[in-house]
């Protein structure tokens, strides 16, 4: 299966978001075809969960198009059955136990899949009749996560859902999504910092930088795009008039280039070496961090003669 | 929604039944007393037309504390009931269900307002019932203290304090300083609603008694739980209201009717402090006086006027209820 054959679950172009002063995403063309497990991954503060917020309806657009599902998110509730949305801050009700959790989802969504949910919390050993408040942040990660499930979406979209859940919950997790997606009919989208874990288990990357899409794709595709040339330290103009250069570290002997190819790479002074997702990602997160500020050197007296 | 909007308050709903029901049990019991303790008064009253003063020691804090408790329980209900959704994100997970936003704001919504009417309904119903007896013996039917706190204006004023602590919990986003706002606002609106609004709902009455008239026949006053709104002297240019802020006024044994002294011709001023009020009416006579007047709200308007001041507080309610779901529908989550 090729990513035009499939259709696109999500598909944006240009799609904005500004609160009064901050810009919030700029710009974001993507696509996201159906079936994909994608890693929505950047530094922080570069626009995930506002992109994730304008994907599930929650905020709208300041600018842009965007198709989710085939359609313009919105609080329809046919549109929201497909979704399934699962905030960073895990938002339940303190007070209700995951009993009352399931009793409102039963009595909200049109295909709830009550027995999955509780055979999940049977075996994550969430206990069903204590308050949502009194269980840890894994168990209440894991409680969200069931009924995000439960509402069996087309389209599931996770903002850090591991981030709470411990080594081996967190695999657990990803491994029940890879199944659920595996399956059919279900795509997911999620944010992360453990690209670790993401390379196992996604095959799709939209990464995030200064409020804007730089990279967005399969990500072997993208991986194989991509190269590590280590050489001596010299002039690079040559190489990148003929491919784009996403960051270079240079020492006093060795320059590290990381490159987007434009065909192959023919300078013998370099050696090449294939790309992880972990070196793609810090390589274009990289390119936008600030720089750190070099303290200013002390001017001794006489030293300008 | 129901089954939701039940789950989340109904530990609320339990504490106002209960709360309503010992309210129920205090004024049934003092209620019972009070009517038997009037019955017996009355006759012994009647003779030496003491009975206002029965009246006053009928009057205990039990009404207002009506008020109290159900200024209480409303801002507690209306408050936090979309803020605390909004400050602890639920309302996040609400929406991401298969239910639409507005289907969710008008369960909420529909469901408190709906309980505060008949909460308010219920205290104001007991209040009726335990007030009857110092209704018939004071006739001051349209009094704060006695309007306000029977009939159907509780249930105007419980859902316009509910809905505004909605609309201030929903643009705050925070439930504390919208329960704060609301008992700001509400008390700020029902005290200038009370001493200057109401009186003007209906045009007044106006009654005017000629000078012929006194002292030999007792002026034909208005019947029944009338309310007066203003009185004063006929002059040669029209009316003279007494104005009661100024100088004392006499009544001279006419039936509450007062003239005031500081709108009446210095020559009859003196002859009034002489302590010759009969003196008066001739003097004034002399000088182009015609008579007295009153205007008043007929004792028959008193379910007109509840129904203004409800209607008032019913529409304002509304407004903010569409503001409320306005904002909650269009701004981001």
């Amino acid at each position: 299966m090729t990513a035009s054959s499939s259709p696109a679950v999500i598909q944006t172009r240009g799609l904005s978001k500004r609160y009064r002063k901050v810009t919030a995403l700029s710009e974001a063309t993507l696509t996201v075809p159906e079936g994909r497990i994608s890693a929505l991954v950047g530094p922080n503060g570069a626009g995930k969960t506002t992109l994730l917020r304008l994907l599930a309806g929650l905020a709208r657009p300041t600018s842009g198009e965007l198709a989710v599902l085939g359609s313009r998110p919105s609080q329809d509730p046919a549109f929201l059955a497909g979704i399934g949305f699962l905030a960073q801050e895990i938002p339940l009700y303190r007070r209700f136990t995951a009993e009352d959790h399931i009793g409102v989802g039963a009595h909200l969504n049109p295909r709830w899949d009550e027995a999955s949910v509780r055979h999940r919390l049977k075996s994550l050993d969430v206990p069903p009749d204590q308050k949502v408040g009194t269980l840890s942040g894994g168990q209440r990660a894991q409680l969200a996560l069931a009924l995000t499930l439960a509402k069996r979406p087309r389209l599931l979209l996770l903002d850090e859902p591991v981030a709470s859940l411990d080594p081996l919950a967190r695999r657990q997790f990803l491994a029940h999504l890879a199944e659920a997606v595996a399956a059919g009919g279900l795509t997911v989208v999620l944010s992360s910092h453990l690209v670790a874990d993401l390379e196992r288990t996604c095959d799709h990357l939209i990464l995030l930088a200064a409020s804007q899409v730089q990279l967005c794709g399969d990500i072997d595709t993208l991986l194989a795009e991509h190269q590590v040339l280590i050489g001596p330290r010299k002039d690079t103009t040559a190489i990148e008039r003929d491919h784009t250069l996403v960051q270079a570290v240079r020492t006093a002997r060795q320059s590290t280039l990381l490159i987007r190819r434009n065909g192959p790479v023919i300078d013998p002074a370099f050696e090449t070496a294939d790309v992880g997702l972990e070196e793609l990602v810090i390589g274009y997160m990289g390119q936008h961090a600030r720089p750190v500020p070099v303290p200013a050197r002390p001017t001794a007296i006489g030293e300008d003669q | 929604m129901t089954w939701l909007v039940w789950r989340q308050h109904r530990n609320q709903a339990y504490l106002a039944a209960a709360a309503l029901a010992a309210f129920a049990v205090l004024l049934l019991v003092t209620g019972r007393q009070m009517a038997g303790q009037y019955q017996s008064a009355l006759a012994a009253c009647t003779p030496s037309h003491t009975c206002g003063n029965l009246a006053n020691t009928l009057i205990l804090g039990t009404p207002l504390l009506s008020v109290l408790v159900t200024l209480t329980v409303v801002v507690f209900w209306g408050g936090p009931l979309v803020a605390r959704e909004l400050e602890t994100g639920t309302n996040q997970f609400a929406w991401m269900q298969s239910v639409s936003r507005h289907r969710w704001l008008s369960a909420k919504v529909g469901w408190v307002l709906l309980a505060a009417a008949i909460w308010a309904g219920a205290v104001s119903a007991l209040v009726t019932w335990w007030s009857s007896p110092v209704n018939a013996l004071k006739s001051q039917n349209f009094q704060p203290g006695q309007f306000d706190i029977q009939g159907i204006v509780p249930i105007g004023y419980a859902l316009f304090a509910v809905a505004l602590g909605i609309a201030a919990g929903t643009l705050l986003r925070r439930a504390l300083p919208a329960m704060a706002i609301t008992l700001a606002v509400f008390t700020f609106l029902r005290l200038v609603i009370g001493q200057d609004l109401r009186s003007h709902y209906l045009t007044a009455v106006t009654k005017t008694f000629g000078f012929l008239q006194f002292p030999a026949h007792r002026p034909a006053l208005p019947t029944g739980s009338y309310w007066l709104v203003s009185q004063g002297l006929v002059g040669p240019r029209g009316q003279v209201p007494a104005s009661q802020a100024h100088g004392p006024g006499i009544s001279a044994g006419f039936d509450g009717l007062s003239v005031s002294l500081n709108n009446m011709p210095s020559a009859c001023q003196r002859l009034a402090l002489a302590g010759d009020p009969r003196g008066i009416f001739p003097c004034l006579t002399a000088r182009g006086y015609r008579g007295l007047f009153i205007t008043y709200q007929p004792a028959t308007r008193y379910w007109a006027f509840q129904g203004i001041e409800t209607g008032i507080f019913v529409v304002l309610a509304a407004v903010l209820i569409l503001v409320t779901a306005i904002v909650v529908l269009r701004r981001d989550a």
